[in-house]
């Protein structure tokens, strides 16, 4: 009888094992562990996108010439419009050089743009990352500003050997110092409002009461560049509601986010180049 | 002896794998399946203790290694419902195929709540979170109800080719 017990009690007698040999394995052991599963899963994810990107790539020699000339042809009206920009944007950071000197302010912090293929979308109610395809290899650090066309992506939270995990903004784990465009007033902003079947929403806090806002005349959402992780002034979304908080001080709602962030295939890991 | 968690681990990783690209696809239509309970069910229904228990480990390891988790939560959660399998096993058919798919749906029900509630402490809106949640739990039992057979027959014929006596390991106890 007492040997039937001990052969019932054994599953529970190997769980209280492994429970007690896990909580006293040392952190190095565990860090080692964590990362030999991820480098063992990493040949996968980037397998599946690079035939992913094979795939997309006989897709698009199905087109005809016709259409490749047309296309060509918008490219190069889109072209020309950048180039203007750009001369711009040189003459603007000269200007601002020449300011910085001539009242000794601080330097913004400068960038080298690093683009990257999309190898994991990974979004649920838990959380939301994305799995990129550069890590350490591109030097890629972590807490890098990870941004794409539309404005902020999120940053990168862990580096690995040749990919990267970044935290999207639509997570709720990520909270930002923001400001609403033309004010400099900060605003706390965090992710978190994923609804189903539906593009993800952010939460926005600490709102002064003077704004109004509604879904017809929204508020465009651009980083502070306080904390000195993102420049300033990148678009996150735009709020939609605000509604008075709790305690009357100030406003709380919601920012409609961009739908094209849950079909990321590229995006830019802004590396700084002068890391403090 | 190593052939028997070696092979319940690597088809279960095949499973992962698929899933993961197959939550890829699904991103942008705001849906995403979470299989916990399969990857866990056939290992603990059909394996003896200690290989099965080493595959669920395993599986536990290499999911915790690419989530955004403590490392370890689902090690623990999967041991857990793991143990709790082997234990009530005996008592049930355990070879038939239907009785492995409502284990299956039972326990990714389990793990899927453990989770949620571990995940969603400090969630800004868990009202709205719990909404997507249930959303994505159902899309995840119908995923399972639907693969489940398929993948319990590819882990029989994997065991088979690696000519393992599935009778015989289903008898020990250790």
């Amino acid at each position: 009888m007492p040997s039937k017990r001990l052969d019932q009690a054994k599953p529970f007698l190997a769980l209280g094992i492994v429970v007690l040999a896990w909580s006293l394995l040392p952190v190095v052991v565990k860090s080692f562990l964590r990362a030999s599963f991820f480098e063992l899963q990493a040949p996968i994810q980037t397998t599946a996108s690079y035939a992913r990107d094979l795939q997309e790539y006989w897709a698009e020699r199905t087109h005809s010439k016709n259409d490749l000339i047309q296309a060509g042809r918008e490219l190069r009206h889109v072209y020309a419009g950048y180039e203007f920009q750009a001369q711009q944007a040189e003459a603007l950071h000269a200007e601002i050089g020449r300011l910085e000197q001539l009242l000794r302010l601080p330097s913004n912090p400068h960038y080298r743009f690093e683009p990257a293929r999309v190898a994991r979308r990974d979004f649920s109610g838990w959380w939301q990352q994305l799995v990129i395809r550069k890590g350490a290899d591109f030097g890629i650090p972590v807490g890098a500003p990870v941004v794409y066309s539309g404005g902020v992506v999120g940053r990168v939270r862990e580096v690995h050997a040749y990919t990267a995990v970044v935290d999207l903004v639509t997570s709720p784990s990520v909270r930002l110092a923001t400001n609403i465009e033309d004010d400099s007033r900060p605003v706390s902003y965090q992710g978190g409002l994923n609804p189903p079947l539906a593009p993800a929403r952010g939460i926005v806090e600490f709102v002064p009461p003077d704004f109004f806002t509604s879904a017809a005349n929204p508020k465009r959402l651009v980083t502070s560049g306080l904390g000195g992780v993102f420049p300033p002034g990148l678009t996150i979304g735009y709020i939609t509601k605000l509604e008075a908080s709790t305690d009357g001080l100030f406003k709380s709602g919601e920012v409609s986010l961009d739908p094209r962030l849950s079909e990321l295939a590229e995006v830019t890991v802004l590396v700084p180049l002068n890391p403090e | 002896m190593y052939r028997r968690w070696l092979i319940t681990f690597a088809t279960t990783l095949l499973l992962w794998s698929l899933l993961v690209q197959l939550n890829h696809y699904l991103a942008p239509r705001g849906a995403y399946l979470f299989a916990g309970g399969l990857l866990v069910t056939f290992a603990a229904l059909r394996l003896g203790l200690r290989n099965g228990l080493m595959a669920t480990l395993l599986t536990g390891l290499a999911i915790d290694a690419i989530e955004p988790v403590p490392f370890g939560t689902h090690l623990v959660l999967f041991a857990v419902m793991h143990v709790v399998i082997f234990r009530l096993r005996t008592r049930f058919p355990r070879e038939e195929t239907i009785f492995g798919v409502v284990v299956a749906l039972l326990a990714n029900l389990a793990l899927f709540l453990g989770l949620s509630f571990g995940v969603l402490g400090s969630h800004p809106a868990s009202g709205a979170a719990w909404m997507r949640l249930f959303a994505d739990l159902l899309w995840s039992q119908l995923f399972i109800a639907v693969v489940a057979p398929w993948f319990f027959a590819l882990q029989e014929r994997a065991l088979e080719l690696g000519r393992v006596d599935l009778v015989a390991e289903s008898r020990a106890t250790f």
